[in-house]
């Protein structure tokens, strides 16, 4: 009944020592305390931890004198029957104890320390423990992750999805090939995006006009690595409908030819497989935001026009490089010649402003006297005031009622605009008015002669009624000699009553030109149409609605016009006091773009919303804050006035 | 002269250390300013329409540039790997790294015309100025952590802050033999506890709220807090190896967070790098790509 306590302990140097001990004792104490037979110097274990009993040669029972157990073979337990020459392995905080079975039935227990006393007394990696590794992933592998994932999902996933999208079917034999492209084209923008992941390379939103294509980029770059062609535009906008500017040689003779950078932009551009210039992509850029496409720059047209006439020798156009300095006078087309005798359509040429062109309009109307202040008309204006809206005198919105757009005016209107000072009323019939029919000069001479031949001359009241006249009053008999004589000669002055209407002092010789049966070869009275164009400026826009905060006479010198004839067009001296070039310091810098468009159109020139139309008119308004108030009483605003 | 000049700078640099910022009396400083004026003057200068675009003549060229900087700087990963002296010193080359570094910032985003979005092409800007102010930071880092490094560690090895560590562990060990069992337990959490244990977070701030050895010495002071200190208490010579120890671990604490401070700034660049290098791949392929 003995107990072999082995206790094995190791040098620093790692050399072993092996102290033997025999214990002839049945039970043994393993505790931290001093006196314990086993004396483990380790805090996890209690001062008096457990008894190992020897039952028999080769049987002992380990037992836990308190609550806390101990590990045999890996298990936590307070009691343990063992075998000695089986073997067992106790754990009693960091120490080991092994039991085994010696020679004359001896309990070998070999006692070890296995776990250092504290962590920290521990091996440690210093490199590591001291820094951040093992505390974040590794840089090399975040490195590879983060790269290759990028790589993957915006490189080879689009790339991918690219070169498998679905094949554009082209077994039909019947379609010619150009057409089946653009159909291919069509179709992929009806479809919808085809390829995966591309809608991370999109530098910027699509113009709102192309909102549509979002995201579907093949259908616009058709080809990989080759740049936007034209023809991937004419897919929807049809080059039959997007009028050219000019003939494609034309342009190119006129082009400029680009200064030394310029030509070396150019050749890195066509090395790079870019569309040579005027290419659509070249004025139109996208992927510039969500708003509406840019405005094209005024370079892109003083490429050409600022110095043409040294290239093209025969164009009849001015160079125009900046509307501040190089910009030709107006040349609005003007009527030089009438329709009427031996024409059927009146002859217009473009004549400068500066040649102070005369625009014979057909019509007799002094500008002066109708917006003057005193006089006849204004009088007339004060009579009318309650009844028609006028104000102390005539103002050009009395007479002028711009289109719903605001852009341009109508045609001056005889009903509407002038009748209600230019009757044509010649009879009243129980208080209607009957009026000669503007505008038919025919029906004209037939109401005259109706009204003549259904109408007697005033019966005279010498004549009394229908009492039987007495013989001898002779005076009576010729004062119904003369109005039997004047009744029946009455159908007869309808004649003159015409020739008055028609000649000098007659309601219609006042404003028409008239021509008098014979002259020329016409049968009856002959009335010049009116030409009173809507535009003159036939390839510039003006949008009078723009100008809104301005007066009419500030551009119009309709005041001091004495002549219809006279063109009151207003000279590019006129617009320059606010317009200027694009880059040019006034209060609204103009590139070519404002007024003039590429693919000339019957439209306005197309401007981006929100940009300088907007802008430029609330600068105008902020400007001009004084002046707003003053115009909108002789000026287009009052124009609510006269629409009953 | 000029031999005056360079004996002369050699006598300063055996006087004096001239560190890769102020390298050569801030040579790639002042290039790099002016590379940055002369971008920012052509940028206001030249022309672009509609708007300053990656995509116009200028942009390309900026971007070349910038790409061309973008994988020189790179190399100073393999630069660093041979040490030299003289003109093109290791010395320079990190002074020229960290000035044209910062000089990308304007480079690149006068590539972009301020044109950002939710693309690739942004990814790459962005993660190159993730990289270009992870950078700074290490900049910032370097600066001031060596001295504060020194400082704390008071002539002390790391291997010698551990070994004080074990030391004072082995007497707590001793010391704490004669305890019964519920104050031996205290100890133990504190002889169990890891000194490097805790996540990042509790690295670069320094704060261990849940200290075993501040719990063990709060536990023991349960029972001498209300005795009289007698002078043989093994608990008192416990409780003054735990305040030891906790100062210690103070003092270890403070090294490691100034170490991970030192260190954090290029687990953000050097990956940001490469991730920046696959984007730039990305945003150059994508833009031809689609041409």
């Amino acid at each position: 009944m003995t107990f072999l306590i082995r206790q094995i302990s190791y040098t620093a140097t790692g050399r072993e020592i092996v102290r033997d001990a025999v214990l002839p004792k049945p039970q043994i104490s393993i505790g931290r305390a001093a006196g314990s037979d086993i004396h483990l110097q380790d805090l996890a274990v209690t001062p008096d931890h457990a008894r190992i009993e020897q039952v028999d040669a080769r049987r002992v029972i380990v037992r836990a004198t308190g609550t806390l157990g101990f590990d045999v073979d890996g298990r936590t337990v307070t009691r343990v029957d063992i075998d000695a020459v089986k073997g067992a392995e106790l754990r009693f905080g960091a120490h080991r104890i092994t039991v085994s079975h010696g020679e004359d039935d001896q309990i070998i227990l070999a006692v070890q320390r296995v776990d250092a006393l504290s962590d920290a007394s521990e091996e440690k990696d210093e490199a590591r423990v001291f820094s951040l590794i093992g505390l974040l992933p590794g840089r090399r592998a975040m490195a590879w992750a983060f790269a290759l994932s990028i790589l993957i999902g915006f490189l080879a996933i689009p790339i991918i999805s690219y070169a498998t999208r679905p094949a554009p079917d082209t077994r039909n034999i019947y379609a010619v090939k150009d057409e089946r492209q653009a159909q291919m084209q069509k179709a992929s923008l009806t479809q919808g995006d085809t390829v995966t992941g591309d809608a991370a390379w999109s530098p910027g939103p699509l113009s709102k006009a192309h909102h549509a294509l979002e995201g579907k980029c093949e259908s616009c770059h058709v080809k990989a690595f080759v740049a936007v062609q034209d023809t991937a535009c004419q897919t929807c906008h049809n080059p039959k409908d997007v009028h050219e500017h000019a003939p494609a040689a034309r342009i190119a003779m006129a082009r400029e030819t680009p200064g030394l950078g310029g030509r070396f932009l150019a050749s890195v551009a066509s090395a790079f497989g870019k569309p040579p210039a005027g290419s659509c992509v070249d004025c139109h850029s996208e992927h510039e935001g969500a708003a509406p496409m840019q405005q094209t720059a005024q370079q892109f047209c003083t490429d050409c026009h600022g110095t043409m006439d040294q290239r093209l020798k025969d164009t009849k156009l001015g160079n125009a490089g900046d509307f501040s300095t190089s910009h030709p006078q107006f040349e609005p087309a003007v009527m030089v010649a009438p329709a009427g005798i031996g024409m059927k359509y009146p002859r217009f040429d473009r004549i400068s402003l500066d040649k102070k062109p005369t625009d014979n309009s057909g019509l007799k109307f002094p500008h002066d006297m109708h917006l003057s202040k005193s006089g006849g008309v204004a009088r007339m204006a004060r009579t009318l005031k309650a009844q028609e809206g006028y104000g102390d005198a005539l103002a050009c919105a009395d007479c002028h009622r711009p289109t719903a757009d605001g852009v341009r005016f109508l045609p001056v209107d005889m009903e509407t605009d002038c009748q209600s000072c230019h009757s044509l009323g010649f009879e009243s019939v129980g208080g209607t008015v009957r009026t000669l029919r503007h505008g038919q000069p025919e029906q004209v001479i037939a109401d005259l002669r109706a009204y003549y031949r259904s109408t007697g001359p005033a019966r005279p009241i010498a004549l009394g009624g229908m009492a039987r006249r007495l013989p001898g009053d002779y005076a009576a008999t010729k004062v119904n000699a003369a109005y039997v004589q004047a009744a029946s000669a009455r159908p007869g002055n309808a004649e003159a009553a015409i020739r008055a209407v028609f000649s000098k002092g007659g309601a219609c010789y006042d404003c028409h030109v008239i021509t008098p049966p014979g002259a020329g070869g016409n049968a009856s009275w002959h009335v010049t149409p009116v030409n009173q164009p809507m535009r003159y400026m036939m390839n510039g826009w003006f949008d009078h609605a723009a100008h809104k905060t301005e007066t009419c006479e500030s551009c119009h010198a309709a005041p001091k016009s004495k002549q219809a004839s006279d063109l009151l067009l207003p000279g590019i001296a006129n617009c320059r006091q606010c317009h200027g070039g694009e880059k040019a310091k006034v209060d609204v810098p103009s590139g070519c773009a404002l007024c003039h468009s590429y693919h000339i159109g019957d439209g306005a020139p197309w401007v981006p919303a929100n940009s300088i139309q907007d802008k430029t008119v609330a600068k105008v308004i902020a400007l001009s804050g004084a002046t707003a108030s003053k115009a909108s009483t002789g000026g287009l605003s009052s124009n609510t006035k006269r629409n009953r | 002269m000029a031999t005056r000049a360079t004996t002369s700078r050699r006598v300063k640099g055996e006087t004096r250390h001239d560190g890769f910022l102020t390298h050569a009396g801030f040579r790639w400083l002042k290039i790099a300013t002016a590379l940055c004026l002369v971008v920012i003057a052509s940028y206001l200068m030249i022309d672009i329409t509609p708007r300053h675009n990656g995509g116009s003549w200028y942009g390309y060229t900026l971007g070349t540039i910038g790409v061309l900087l973008i994988l020189w700087l790179t190399a100073l990963g393999m630069r660093k790997r041979a040490m030299t002296t003289g003109r093109w010193s290791l010395k320079a080359w990190t002074s020229a790294h960290v000035y044209l570094g910062l000089s990308l910032i304007v480079i690149g985003t006068m590539h972009t015309g301020f044109q950002l979005g939710w693309n690739v092409h942004t990814l790459a800007w962005a993660l190159m100025m993730l990289v270009i102010v992870s950078g700074m930071f290490g900049v910032a880092m370097y600066a001031g952590i060596p001295a504060a490094l020194s400082d704390n560690r008071d002539e002390m090895t790391q291997g010698q802050m551990l070994d004080a560590l074990r030391a004072i562990d082995r007497q707590l060990h001793d010391a704490a033999q004669p305890l019964p069992h519920e104050q031996a337990e205290a100890v133990q959490w504190s002889l169990d506890q890891d000194p490097f244990s805790g996540g990042l977070w509790r690295r670069l701030t320094g704060n261990y709220p849940n200290c075993a050895t501040a719990r063990a010495q709060a536990a023991l002071r349960q029972w001498t807090g209300a005795r009289p200190d007698t002078g043989d208490d093994p608990l008192e010579r416990v409780d003054a190896l735990l305040e030891r120890k906790q100062a210690m671990l103070a003092r270890l604490r403070k090294h490691l967070r100034l170490r991970a401070l030192l260190e954090i700034w290029l687990y953000v660049h050097v990956p940001a790098t490469f991730a920046l290098l696959a984007a730039l791949t990305a945003h150059i392929v994508s833009v031809f790509f689609y041409w």
